[in-house]
């Protein structure tokens, strides 16, 4: 008899800890995104956004040249290229709908999940 | 324990019940000036094979490489390839549905535009003038161009890539599978899960979509002013060149996606239709009864001011992101 009710009592904890967690995730979306930068179709880097405190600041050797990528609040975007259309540093902060490409250096930034979104966007 | 040994046998029978399905498959391709992302469900093989295909076509359409297909063509009167020639006469007859208004001899307009290197200029009016008079599809006899003319298979290329995947895919027993060819979808079968894919249609006024059609087994490809364009002297130039006028088009539309199982027809009606603009686009889709035996296609159009008119094919396939009301949304009909 002791016995049930100890289980009663620890499932039921269990129970109401993860809900509250759930609750808590659920309340307090880290709205943190994890990009990733590929070159040549590779991963080479994951960044998670949320991560990162203030401003910062990285160079990509793409093989083919290099990109800047500057982080801040939550975003990122390329804020510096030596290749020549500049494309990806004037596409801005990396939005949902579509990725930073950088065609001469072979660069992709995406989000690393885009569950809720389409599959593609035409355009 | 009898008990607990049911509910494990439970568990397992409920972990095994689905048959694995195919694994995913995806890679990254730089070919035709742009990025293009094939994903599909099956043998990885099948996605190297599509990589060499889209090499292969690459330099076969590409008016721009001095060892393409198209440039030789157009620079030494070389034949066409095979691909190539099957294009070029794809791309007539869109340009007779559409009475000219995509036409792949527009090239030395776009040329003297700087569209197709980046150094772009506002060419004069006398120069465009002397440049149309070697534009037209209908001067072409067959492969035969006037002296002068040349072609770009650049507003279909994408489409018919599309489309030539997509059959390889078929061919290989691929039932699912998704490309996006630098903004030229085309979606193959269903998901896995057995719904069809979203394909987000790009918002032409900003960096997002502004909403999502259903798509199985049907190509999604947009035009609009935003993909390419200068400026100078705060006027804006975009790429896609009225062969009419030799100027960017001006409609009033902001950007038109032509939804269908034709791919290349898809890429070509998109252009044709961003330069005919909303109401002559609307007559030829009409014109064109869903019977079985005209081009089966339905289409988007965003105007200028922002507002969404779809054909009627497309009514509860296509739902607005919350940017947009379904209220704004109109729809053309054909009856």
């Amino acid at each position: 008899m002791v016995k049930t009710r100890t289980w009663i009592v620890l499932i039921s904890a269990l129970l109401l800890l993860s809900l509250g967690l759930t609750l808590w995730l659920w309340l307090h979306p880290t709205g943190g995104r994890t990009a990733n930068i590929y070159v040549d179709g590779e991963l080479v880097r994951s960044v998670d956004l949320a991560a990162v405190e203030g401003e910062e600041t990285f160079t990509v050797d793409t093989g083919r040249g290099l990109n800047v990528i500057t982080v801040s609040e939550g975003r990122l975007r390329v804020s510096g290229a030596d290749c020549p259309d500049k494309v990806c540093v004037n596409s801005g902060w990396l939005s949902g709908s579509a990725p930073i490409v950088c065609l001469p250096h072979r660069l992709v930034i995406k989000f690393a999940d885009s569950s809720g979104g389409p599959d593609a966007v035409a355009g | 324990m009898r008990r607990a040994a049911a509910l494990c046998a439970l568990l397992c029978l409920a972990l095994t019940a689905c048959s694995p399905a195919p694994a995913k498959q995806s890679s990254t391709i730089f070919a035709m000036d742009t990025v293009m992302e094939l994903q599909l469900y099956g043998d990885g093989a099948v996605l190297a094979e599509s990589t060499r295909l889209i090499t292969e076509l690459e330099k076969e359409l590409s008016a721009t490489d001095p060892e393409g297909g198209v440039y030789a063509f157009n620079h030494t009167g070389t034949e066409l390839g095979k691909s190539a020639a099957e294009l070029f006469l794809r791309a007539m007859d869109i340009s007779r549905l559409t009475g000219g208004a995509m036409d792949i001899t527009v090239y030395p307009v776009v040329l003297a535009w700087g569209f197709t290197t980046g150094q772009y200029r506002v060419p004069g009016d006398e120069e465009i003038a002397a440049l149309l008079e070697k534009v037209g599809y209908t001067k072409a006899s067959g492969f035969d161009l006037p002296q002068g003319a040349m072609i770009d298979l650049g507003a279909v290329a994408k489409g018919y890539t599309s489309d030539l995947i997509a059959d390889l895919w078929r061919q290989r027993g691929i039932s699912s599978g998704l490309m996006n060819l630098g903004g030229n979808v085309y979606a193959l079968g269903k998901k896995p899960d057995g719904s069809p894919w979203l394909v987000g249609v790009r918002d032409p006024f900003s960096d997002t979509f502004l909403g999502t059609v259903e798509a199985e087994d049907v190509a999604v490809v947009t035009s609009g002013a935003y993909e390419r364009y200068f400026e100078r002297d705060g006027v804006i130039y975009h790429h896609i060149i009225d062969p009419k006028t030799g100027r960017p088009a001006k409609s009033g539309l902001a950007s038109v996606t032509v939804i269908g199982p034709d791919g290349t027809l898809c890429d070509g009606l998109s252009t044709a239709f961003f330069v005919l603009g909303l109401d002559r686009a609307a007559e030829i889709w009409k014109s064109c009864e869903a019977d079985g035996a005209s081009p089966d296609f339905d289409v988007l159009f965003v105007t200028d001011g922002g507002e969404i008119y779809i054909t009627e094919g497309l009514e509860g396939s296509f739902s607005p992101t919350n940017d947009y009301d379904t209220g704004d949304v109109r729809v053309i009909r054909r009856g």
